[in-house]
């Protein structure tokens, strides 16, 4: 009888386990591909609050819908074209390799967070209070580097440009998405800017802050001088690409004129030299 | 099918790559052990020689050794590049250096296309890898200036990349997205890896350090009338 119960007690932990890593992988999954667009119960971003909807809508629409959404738009679905309309005309992508299953997934995650009086997918809630001077200067430090971030995250000024981080101005790793002096009006204010920097959703950011994700205080913060640079802030200039070339070429012939006079003796005959001043 | 491709561009060809590198190395080594060597020309020309060979060590060099440091020690070039200044410093130097390789390449080409005695001792393996060395360093310098700062987006994502091969557990994800020109970057830095042991570069597994250090030597030539 015991050796039973010892069996069932096993399984059912081996269930159990398999269960909650299902549910941390999909976590994973949803702060990934789907929270930079959705909350839960945090309010409607790009996309609408998913608390609460599979109470709204029946799984298998909602499922056709998670694995291709524009073909349900296309399909003319009233439904699809309300949240179409209320997406300002932005259809939601579809997520590389998403099947019904990983869309089942999904739906059971955003049914027990929603039960959940606050989800961790609620995002970040920032006031409308006025950003003072001082949360404007530590984001411009935590964007240049020169206040680290806690997590051990490379500093935005690596791939990124905005104002007042020098003449040469701050990276361009892809040059299309580079500058941000803009990018709270490309986001539409506070709410999905700070929510997009909780869960970055470009592949390249993904990568490198999968296991450095920013603090909260850090995204206030880059939210406060975000809010600076898109209020009085210029987009970079490609001058800035110029100097920077133009300091290389100068740097490189500066090199070749010191080269020049180092080995300056360089055709006179070696040999001699080195047999006259030899102690015999 | 791009992810196939991708796979195999960067996690099957770099293994590909170094183990050529490793066993064509030795095999060469033990049955032609004295063709280790940078088969020098310089005796054949000397004048424009300088002006190749002095740009283009030097340059590749400093750009290897930079490479190198973000891979070995990533937090600390993120370190340094804390700070606008530094991060300037640290890149027009390193641009600098690309740009003096390119040159040292370009002159190795002309030094070798206007010289016919240079024509005769120079290769088609050569010629193919200075082809390639010429693409690898344009393109570096391209990125430099297209896609600053590479010194802290290499050390954030590319040396990651690189750890994760030589764990044996390839993580892809940090070199799919990213721009075209790194990805050619870096898949014709493995196809120079895979290529080294068949050309001359194999002289740098044999540098003569000690040169570096030991005291100048006068070689007298020895003649049976002096004795």
């Amino acid at each position: 009888m015991s050796l039973r119960l010892s069996r069932l007690t096993l399984v059912l932990g081996v269930l159990l386990a398999c269960a909650s890593v299902q549910a941390q992988e999909t976590a994973a999954y949803f702060k990934q591909n789907c929270m930079s667009c959705h909350t839960i119960g945090g309010g409607k971003l790009t996309g609408p609050d998913l608390k609460g909807v599979t109470e709204r809508k029946d799984r298998e629409w909602l499922t056709s819908f998670i694995v291709n959404p524009k073909a349900k738009v296309d399909s003319g679905d009233a439904y699809a074209l309300q949240l179409l309309d209320e997406a300002r005309g932005v259809v939601m992508p579809t997520i590389a390799g998403i099947d019904a299953e990983q869309a089942g997934f999904l739906l059971d995650l955003i049914e027990a967070e929603s039960a959940l009086e606050e989800s961790q997918f609620k995002g970040i809630q920032i006031s409308n209070e006025p950003f003072t001077q001082k949360d404007i200067d530590t984001g411009l430090a935590i964007f240049t580097g020169r206040q680290s971030l806690k997590n051990g995250g490379p500093a935005c000024f690596s791939c990124h440009n905005a104002p007042g981080v020098g003449v040469l101005g701050g990276g361009r790793l892809d040059p299309v998405k580079a500058d941000l002096t803009k990018v709270y009006e490309r986001l539409q204010g506070r709410t999905v800017l700070s929510t997009w920097l909780m869960s970055p959703a470009t592949p390249t950011m993904q990568s490198i802050f999968k296991n450095a994700s920013l603090e909260k205080d850090e995204i206030y913060s880059l939210v406060a001088y975000f809010e600076n640079s898109a209020q009085h802030g210029e987009v970079g200039q490609a001058s800035a690409q110029l100097t920077f070339a133009l300091f290389g070429i100068v740097g490189a012939a500066l090199a070749l004129v010191l080269f020049d006079v180092i080995w300056n003796g360089r055709f006179v005959a070696v040999r001699r030299p080195l047999v006259d001043s030899e102690k015999l | 099918m791009g992810n196939y491709l991708d796979y195999l561009l960067f996690a099957v060809l770099p293994y590909v790559a170094v183990g050529t590198l490793l066993l064509v190395s030795i095999q060469r080594y033990r049955s032609e052990t004295f063709t280790f060597s940078s088969l020098s020309s310089q005796f054949l020309e000397n004048k424009k020689h300088f002006w190749a060979l002095v740009p283009f060590h030097y340059g590749i060099l400093v750009i290897t050794l930079g490479h190198l440091a973000a891979f070995l020690t990533p937090r600390t070039i993120l370190l340094w590049n804390s700070h606008p200044l530094r991060v300037a410093v640290l890149e027009v130097s390193a641009l600098a250096c690309g740009i003096l390789t390119l040159i040292g390449l370009f002159a190795m080409v002309a030094r070798r296309a206007s010289n016919s005695k240079l024509r005769v001792v120079t290769s088609p393996i050569d010629t193919v890898l200075v082809v390639m060395l010429i693409v690898q360093v344009a393109l570096g310098v391209w990125i430099a200036v297209a896609h600053p700062w590479g010194s802290s987006w290499f050390a954030a994502s590319l040396t990651p990349y690189l750890r994760s091969l030589f764990t044996m557990s390839p993580d892809i994800s940090y070199v799919t997205s990213m721009p075209l020109m790194v990805k050619l970057h870096i898949i014709n830095a493995f196809l120079v890896v895979g290529l080294f042991p068949f050309t001359r570069l194999v002289h740098v597994l044999v540098i003569p350090n000690p040169y570096l250090w030991r005291k100048t030597q006068v070689v007298r030539w020895y003649r049976g009338d002096n004795a």
